[in-house]
């Protein structure tokens, strides 16, 4: 009687903050360890539109069919369930911040529930809140929402390694980026303060940033930011943010830097090459070419992709493929995989220039020019 | 999932290669989901330009080769001196069945005589045929096609009646497919639309294509119907299809020569082009040959679309969209199965009717 009391004061007292919440008065904070919790070991951070889910805002019948969407009719990038659910490891955290406003709050989580995907944080834009107050500026602003959030949740709970996702369609790169230097003590408040007043960020929104990137538990902790390249930008253009950052045609790619990154295992990159391949969208001969891809751009070596092959194969024949009829023997598969790394000859990736500092402002600045640059061309 | 359709482009021939070569096979990866483009080359060059274009980098992979051929050397002996060129590399990725179809906006001369050494004729083919197309008057197809197709332009240079018919064949599968003619009119090209004249290979092609009932053969034209567009598949012998080609070719530039010179020449005749202006760029926009994308060589079992060598990316994107085509609408089968026919009719007919040997 007292559990079922217990419930329903709960639910009843989650109402205002839910309803506040949607009505746009009130902000979504998320948990953050409980009390004596230990600190996770690697934090995940994921966007979801655009990254996760297959979303298109382009136009505003786009908006609108993603608005009254059901969580059902919702669709993630072919591999990306996997690897999520490969990610949720114990000592994982995985940490959702989304430009999507907080309305759609119950939609995305059913839908996220709908591919057995847990998270520990979810955070979503309170746009609402923005155009109640008149703030219209940061109706479209990144920046200025994703880094306190990004902030405020490290705080929160501080990992020893964190990797990133996002895409190509905003600032996620330059978000990203700012966030791992941040954190890692590399931009001092004054640089960050120059940042925020290009990315046209309101001083009460400035304050609170710098206060955040004041307290935050410093170190070098983003190891990996994956940028999924869902409008097929030129890989070239991500260069400059240097190693730590790969720009994905896929999944698959993502799965693979992580294997070799040691956070997935040979079986868990099968699993999101399964998945891939479920979609329809996948054949063997794509995966194939994705490695390629990714050796020729010097995101992974050879040697790894060989390493994984001979691993996979071990794998696949200890069970990891069980019940595939509809796959060739995975010699077959394998040799397919080594064909392309031979097919690149004796040629060598071209190396990586040595990191040198990001110039945020000038970047923020050539962000803002491509984006009024597309509004013009009539692409979001 | 459609079938998937691996597209062999030799990245390094062409006037733009391989920059616009690869410009185009980003695009076409971008917009064709159901093909991988192979682009042979020099992988150090070729993972240099590919990361700066949008592409889709699970459609697009590199296959290295060390040397190329330039537009200018003699065919025989730069595939001698160079055995691995881009284009023979390519040849041979299609011979040993990791590819399907072939590009290259290479030298022709080397092209041709590298898939000819390493590719086998279609089941009933004797030769094969290089393709070329031409802005004509009228248009054609579901998809008002401005060009007409004449072949041979070169490949084969001495022809007999079974190959003039081989190749009237050929074309007539390819209009139909590429410029969605349902039956495209076939004509031989002679010095008078007479039945009885020209060549005596002619005038027996033209007596077993007339017994045809696969094609929509109309029979003789002369070269003035060319242009005109009387009909969508020239037939021709190699020896005299380059010839023509060339003269038109040389004709329009004659054109464009003329006109330059009348711009210079006189204010009245300025303005007179100047009036004319919209006319000429709405001429330009209907006979733009990079909208073509290439011409096939036909008659082997898989299709190669040659780009002019001077293709830019638009060009070389259509031209693989073009062998995509041929491949989705199974092209060299149709081929095949329309030669089997033609071959079971002439069986069956009494010895003695019907014979196409001049």
């Amino acid at each position: 009687m007292a559990g079922r009391r217990k419930s329903l004061l709960r639910r009843v007292t989650s109402i205002p903050i839910g309803l506040g919440e949607r009505i746009g008065l009130l902000d979504h904070v998320p948990p953050g360890l409980a009390e004596g919790a230990p600190p996770p070991k690697h934090v995940f951070r994921w966007d979801l539109d655009k990254t996760y889910l297959r979303t298109e805002f382009d136009s505003l019948k786009d908006l609108y069919k993603s608005a009254v969407e059901t969580a059902a009719d919702k669709h993630a990038f072919p591999g990306a369930t996997a690897l999520l659910r490969a990610l949720k490891q114990p000592g994982h955290r995985i940490c959702i911040v989304s430009g999507s406003p907080t309305q759609m709050r119950q939609v995305l989580a059913a839908k996220l529930a709908l591919d057995g995907i847990y998270w520990d944080e979810f955070v979503l834009k309170n746009n609402l809140k923005n155009i109640l107050k008149g703030r219209f500026r940061a109706l479209r602003a990144q920046i200025p929402y994703k880094l306190p959030a990004m902030l405020q949740s490290r705080i929160g709970a501080t990992a020893e390694a964190e990797t990133l996702f996002g895409d190509d369609a905003e600032a996620d790169a330059i978000i990203y980026c700012l966030y791992a230097d941040i954190v890692a003590g590399r931009v001092s408040l004054q640089d960050l303060e120059r940042v925020l007043v290009a990315s046209r960020a309101y001083e009460d929104d400035t304050a609170r940033i710098l206060d955040l990137a004041r307290r935050v538990p410093k170190g070098n902790a983003v190891r990996r930011m994956f940028i999924h390249l869902d409008r097929r930008s030129p890989p070239l253009g991500f260069r400059r943010f240097g190693p730590r950052l790969v720009p994905v045609f896929n999944y698959f790619q993502a799965a693979l830097v992580l294997y070799q990154d040691k956070v997935l295992s040979a079986r868990q990159v099968i699993f999101v090459a399964l998945e891939m391949l479920d979609s329809k969208q996948y054949e063997l001969g794509h995966l194939a070419t994705s490695v390629q891809d990714v050796i020729r751009r010097g995101r992974i070596t050879r040697d790894v992709a060989l390493q994984l092959t001979a691993e996979a194969t071990e794998a696949a024949t200890s069970g990891a493929l069980s019940g595939r009829t509809d796959l060739p023997p995975f010699d077959q598969i394998a040799e397919s995989f080594r064909t392309r790394v031979r097919e690149l000859g004796n040629v060598e990736p071209v190396p990586f220039d040595p990191d040198e500092p990001l110039d945020y402002v000038r970047l923020v600045d050539e962000e803002h020019d491509q984006r009024r640059t597309r509004r013009k061309q009539g692409h979001g | 999932m459609p079938t998937m359709h691996r597209i062999v482009v030799d990245a390094m021939g062409g006037d733009h290669a391989p920059d616009a070569i690869v410009q185009g096979a980003a695009e076409a990866s971008l917009a064709l989901s159901s093909a991988e483009i192979i682009l042979v080359g020099d992988a150090a060059v070729l993972g240099r330009l590919l990361p700066k274009m949008r592409h889709d980098g699970a459609r697009v992979r590199v296959h290295h080769a060390s040397q190329y051929v330039e537009m200018d050397e003699k065919p025989a002996e730069a595939l001698a001196a160079k055995p691995e060129a881009s284009i023979v590399v390519a040849a041979d990725l299609v011979a040993r069945g990791e590819g399907d179809a072939l590009v290259s906006a290479g030298n022709t001369g080397a092209s041709v005589l590298a898939c000819a050494r390493r590719w086998t004729l279609l089941e009933g083919v004797r030769r094969a045929a290089l393709a070329a197309v031409f802005p004509t008057e009228l248009r054609r197809g579901e998809k008002d096609d401005p060009f007409s197709l004449i072949l041979d332009v070169g490949a084969t240079v001495d022809v007999t009646a079974e190959d003039l018919v081989g190749f009237a064949v050929m074309g007539s599968a390819y209009a139909k497919l590429v410029s969605s003619n349902r039956r495209p009119r076939v004509a031989l090209l002679s010095n008078g639309t007479e039945a009885g004249k020209g060549p005596k290979e002619v005038v027996a092609a033209h007596a077993a294509l007339v017994e045809t009932t696969e094609l929509n053969f109309i029979g003789n034209i002369e070269g003035l119907d060319i242009p005109r567009g009387v009909a969508d598949v020239v037939v021709t012998s190699g020896f005299v299809g380059n010839v023509v080609l060339k003269m038109l070719e040389g004709v329009s530039e004659t054109v464009v020569r003329l006109a330059r010179y009348a711009h210079k020449e006189r204010l009245a005749w300025r303005l007179g082009l100047l009036a004319l202006s919209s006319a000429i760029d709405q001429l330009k926009s209907i006979t733009d040959w990079q909208q073509y994308g290439g011409a096939p060589l036909l008659g082997f079992t898989h299709p190669f679309i040659k780009a002019h060598g001077r293709s830019n990316a638009r060009a070389v994107t259509n031209a693989i969209k073009v062998a995509h085509k041929a491949l989705a609408g199974n092209l060299c089968g149709n081929i095949a199965r329309t030669m089997a026919e033609l071959d079971e009719r002439a069986q069956r007919k009494p010895t003695g009717s019907g014979a196409t040997e001049g």
